[in-house]
C-alpha cells in the first residue's frame, strides 16, 4: 500500500505540470519503484536498485553534462561516471530527501568544479574550445553552411556557449531536461523568484544571439 | 560512431507556450521568444547505449556500500512511527522505580486533600505550586542517564537517544495527565466548583516546568536544570502573590498560556537535543583529569 502511494506520488511529481515531458513507459517491475525508495536500497548495497537507478538516470543526466560543457562528449561521460561515484562513495543522501535535484546539483557542482580548475582554465584560455564554439556564430557563413549547422544544432550550441553559466544551467534543466521551476530552485539552491529572473534573462539573451542568424536561415 | 539522439522533451507546441508563460512572460513576449526557444531542439544529445550503461554498471558497483548484515538486521528491526515509540516507552518504564509512581500519585493526591479540606483560602496557588513538583521529579528520575554515565551505552544502541527522551516524556506527561484526570475526578466528587480550572492550574505549570528543565538540562545537569526550572516557577508564584502581578499574569483568560509555553519549550527542547549531544557526554575535563592521574 505504501509503496503504491509512493509511486503514485511520483507519478504526479513528474507528470503534474503540463508543461512537463512525459516519462519513458517503465516496464520492469523494480523500475516501478520511486528514485527515492532505489537511493534507500541502493545504500543497503542492493545492486540490482543501483542497476534501475543508473538507467533510469544514465541518457537524461548525460545530455543535460553534454549540453552544460558545450558538447564534449567524452567530457560529460566522465562528469557522468564521477557523479554516480560521488553519490555511491560520500553517502551524503538523506532517505526522503528528492533524488532527482540532489543527483543534478551533484553533477551541476562537478561541472562548475571542473571548469574552475586551474588546468581547465588555462587551457580554454589558449581559445580552442570556446573559440571553436563562438566560430560557429561566424555570420560571414553562406546560407548552405547556416543550413546544415542549423541542422546539426551548431548554432543553437553556439548560441548557449556564449550565455553565462547561471543562465545556461536554468535554461538546460527547464528545456532540455525538463524541469519544473520547483526542481530548478531544489537543484540549485537558488530561490523560486531568481529562477524565474534567470530564466527570463535567458531567454531572452538566447533570442538575441539566435536572431541574426534565425534572419540568415529563413 | 553515430550514436541516437535524445528525443525533445515537449510534444506539443503549447507546452512551449505554456512554459513560457510559467516562468513569467506576458503572451507578446512569448511570442516573441517562442522561435527561439523553439530552436533549442535543432542541439540534441547524445544517447548512451546499453553497452554504454552496462560500462557504468561495472564500475559503480566496486563502489556500492556493503553494510555489515548485523547493520542490516537492526535497520530491518528499528521501530517505526506510533507503534514503534509505545514499544520503546514500554521498555523504559523499568527506569522508574515505584517510588516515582508513589510519590507522584501521594503528591497528587495531597493537592487534591488540601483543596478539597479548604484549608487554604487560594487553591489555585497549591495546585499551581504541586503540580510541577511532579515535573520536577519525573525530570529528575527520567534523564538521569547522565549521572549514572550510561550515554555511551545509549547512543551505540537503537533507539537514537531522541527517540529515547520522547518515549520518556511520553511515560512522564502521560502518568501526569493520568493523575490530573484523577485529580479533576477528586474535585468533582469532593463537590468542588470549577474544576476544569482548578485541573488546569495544576497541569499547565506542570509542562511549563517540564519544558523549562528539559531546555536548561542541554546546558546543565539535570539536577541542576530541574531545580532552577522549578526553583524560578515557586520564586514566580511568590513574587507574583505578594504582588498585583497574580491577578494579570495568572488571570483566568490566560491559564493555558503556561502549558502552552511549556510545549513550545519542550518542542525546543527535542530539536536541539541533537545538536547538543557533545556537551550530554562525559567531559573532556573527566579524561583529562584521569589521564593526568595516569601520569
Amino acid at each position: 500500500m505504501r509503496l503504491a502511494l509512493a509511486n503514485l506520488l511520483w507519478l504526479s511529481l513528474v507528470t503534474g505540470n503540463s508543461t512537463r515531458p512525459k516519462e519513458p513507459v517503465k516496464p520492469h517491475p523494480m523500475q516501478e519503484r520511486s528514485d527515492e525508495q532505489l537511493m534507500t536500497a541502493v545504500m543497503t548495497g542492493d545492486q540490482v536498485a543501483l542497476a534501475a537507478l543508473v538507467t533510469r538516470h544514465h541518457a537524461p543526466l548525460l545530455g543535460y553534462l553534454y549540453r552544460l560543457v558545450g558538447g564534449d562528449r567524452q567530457l560529460s561521460e566522465d562528469l557522468l561516471q564521477e557523479t554516480f561515484l560521488h553519490v555511491l562513495r560520500q553517502c551524503t543522501y538523506q532517505a526522503g530527501r528528492p533524488f532527482k535535484p540532489w543527483l543534478y546539483m551533484i553533477a551541476t557542482n562537478l561541472a562548475r568544479d571542473y571548469f574552475k580548475s586551474a588546468a581547465v582554465q588555462k587551457s580554454w584560455r589558449g581559445g580552442d574550445a570556446e573559440e571553436a564554439l563562438l566560430h560557429l556564430d561566424d555570420s560571414e557563413a553562406g546560407p548552405e553552411e547556416r543550413a546544415l549547422a542549423a541542422e546539426q544544432g551548431s548554432e543553437v550550441r553556439a548560441a548557449l556557449a556564449q550565455l553565462r553559466e547561471e543562465y545556461r544551467v536554468v535554461l538546460v534543466l527547464r528545456f532540455y531536461q525538463g524541469f519544473g521551476l520547483q526542481e530548478i530552485a531544489e537543484t540549485l539552491h537558488i530561490p523560486l523568484g531568481t529562477v524565474k529572473s534567470r530564466l527570463s534573462v535567458g531567454v531572452h539573451r538566447l533570442r538575441a544571439v539566435l536572431a541574426p542568424a534565425q534572419k540568415g536561415v529563413d | 560512431m553515430p550514436h541516437p539522439q535524445s528525443s525533445w522533451p515537449f510534444e506539443r507546441p503549447e507546452q512551449l507556450t505554456d512554459a513560457l508563460r510559467e516562468q513569467g512572460a506576458s503572451p507578446e513576449e512569448c511570442a516573441d521568444l517562442l522561435p527561439a526557444v523553439r530552436r533549442l531542439s535543432e542541439w540534441q544529445a547524445p544517447q548512451p547505449e546499453p553497452a554504454d550503461t552496462r560500462r557504468l554498471l561495472a564500475v559503480l558497483s566496486t563502489e556500492l556500500p556493503a553494510p555489515s548484515p548485523v547493520r542490516q538486521a537492526i535497520r530491518e528491526r528499528k521501530p517505526r512511527h506510533v507503534s514503534g515509540l509505545l514499544a520503546t516507552a514500554r521498555a523504559q518504564v523499568s527506569l522508574f522505580g515505584l517510588g516515582f509512581w508513589l510519590v507522584s500519585a501521594l503528591v497528587t493526591l495531597l493537592g487534591a486533600a488540601v483543596v478539597l479540606s479548604n484549608v487554604v483560602s487560594d487553591q489555585d496557588v497549591v495546585l499551581r505550586a504541586s503540580g510541577p513538583l511532579l515535573a520536577y521529579l519525573g525530570t529528575i528520575v527520567a534523564f538521569r542517564g547522565r549521572g549514572a554515565r550510561v550515554w555511551e551505552l545509549e547512543l551505540v544502541c537503537l533507539p537514537s537517544p531522541l527517540q529515547l527522551a520522547i518515549a520518556r516524556l511520553v511515560i512522564v506527561l502521560g502518568y501526569d495527565v493520568g493523575l490530573s484526570l484523577a485529580l479533576s475526578l477528586a474535585l468533582w466528587a469532593g463537590g468542588s466548583g470549577q474544576v476544569l480550572a482548578l485541573t488546569l492550574s495544576w497541569l499547565m505549570p506542570l509542562f511549563l516546568v517540564a519544558g523549562l528543565a528539559l531546555l536548561l538540562s542541554l546546558r546543565f545537569s539535570v539536577q541542576t536544570a530541574a531545580a532552577l526550572a522549578y526553583g524560578s516557577w515557586l520564586a514566580f508564584l511568590a513574587i507574583s502573590s505578594i504582588s498585583n502581578l497574580q491577578a494579570l499574569l495568572l488571570a483566568p483568560a490566560l491559564i493555558v498560556l503556561p502549558g502552552c509555553i511549556g510545549l513550545a519549550l519542550l518542542s525546543i527542547a527535542l530539536l536541539r537535543l541533537h545538536a547538543n549531544m557533545h556537551r550530554l557526554l562525559p567531559h573532556l575535563s573527566d579524561s583529562r583529569t584521569f589521564w593526568e592521574a595516569g601520569s
